[in-house]
């Protein structure tokens, strides 16, 4: 069975995002967990791309790599990081936190196994699926209700920022 | 190609990364952060669904995930600001004045 670029590629992205998540968990140092949860986003990105969702790359690039990521980094400095780097990384309840996460994987793993070869491998009726054209027309006219209500939310969030995050004056 | 169920697999394992560092790490922050990297799991097997599927609906939900992530980002950080203006330090143990 011949490897073909794609699967390659594919490869190469999974284990190179896997391999940053694990390190973005465990670093000492909150910054350089930050650039691995950085490399990680560009690497979902390029699966993203594999999968044909290309405006979905661009906006896992902009909005997460371009604004999430830099509002983190910029919260950072709210921490004192020599005393963040000396103190012990993990609660002391980490063994249990690693059994629920490993749980979890193999419960998500072993549960998906029967379904998934009955998944319906492309009907060609839907061309095109990753073009931007067809992506914006189906979200401004099918899920053009869920769009403003999306608006809503954000809306909601940043006036919650503000409220949440404004200094009380004592009037 | 990848092989049918791979995006699956690598989602699933990105999210359990992503819930050990949730439950594990004391900082406050990175574990806003790890929450991050579970949305973005999710956001890897919703692509992987809607490239197998052929069908919209995946990526348009991912885009939702997306923008909620953004929201409970503003909502996180602001509530994080509220805390250390009162007492600095991020550790998650010191925040007890809620223990009954």
């Amino acid at each position: 069975m011949a490897i073909s670029a794609g699967q390659i590629v594919f490869y190469y992205l999974a284990a190179a995002g896997i391999a940053s998540a694990i390190l973005a968990v465990t670093r000492r140092n909150p910054v350089h967990s930050v650039l691995w949860v950085l490399s990680l986003f560009l690497h979902v990105a390029g699966l993203f791309l594999l999968a044909g969702a290309e405006f979905l790359a661009a906006v896992q690039i902009i909005v997460y790599a371009g604004a999430i990521l830099v509002v983190y980094v910029f919260f950072l400095m709210l921490v004192d990081l020599p005393k963040e780097e000396a103190g012990p990384r993990f609660g002391a309840h980490w063994p249990l936190c690693l059994m629920v996460g490993l749980g979890f994987a193999a419960i998500a793993l072993w549960v998906r196994v029967p379904g998934l070869q009955t998944a319906a491998p492309a009907p060609a009726a839907a061309p095109n699926t990753g073009s931007v054209e067809s992506f914006g027309s189906a979200l401004f006219k099918q899920f053009v209700l869920p769009f403003e209500i999306l608006s809503l939310v954000l809306l909601a969030a940043i006036v919650g920022a503000v409220v949440v995050g404004r200094r009380r004056t004592e009037a | 190609m990848a092989p049918p169920g791979a995006y699956l697999v690598v989602s699933a394992v990105l999210f359990a990364i992503g819930m050990i560092g949730f439950l594990s790490r004391r900082n406050i922050i990175l574990m806003l952060v790890s929450a991050e990297i579970m949305l973005n799991a999710v956001n890897v097997s919703l692509a992987g669904f809607s490239h197998q599927m052929q069908d919209h609906r995946g990526q348009i939900l991912a885009l939702f995930v997306i923008a909620v992530a953004a929201a409970e980002l503003a909502a996180g950080l602001a509530l994080m600001i509220a805390l250390t203006r009162n007492r600095p330090g991020v550790q998650v143990e010191e925040l007890t004045q809620l223990k009954w």
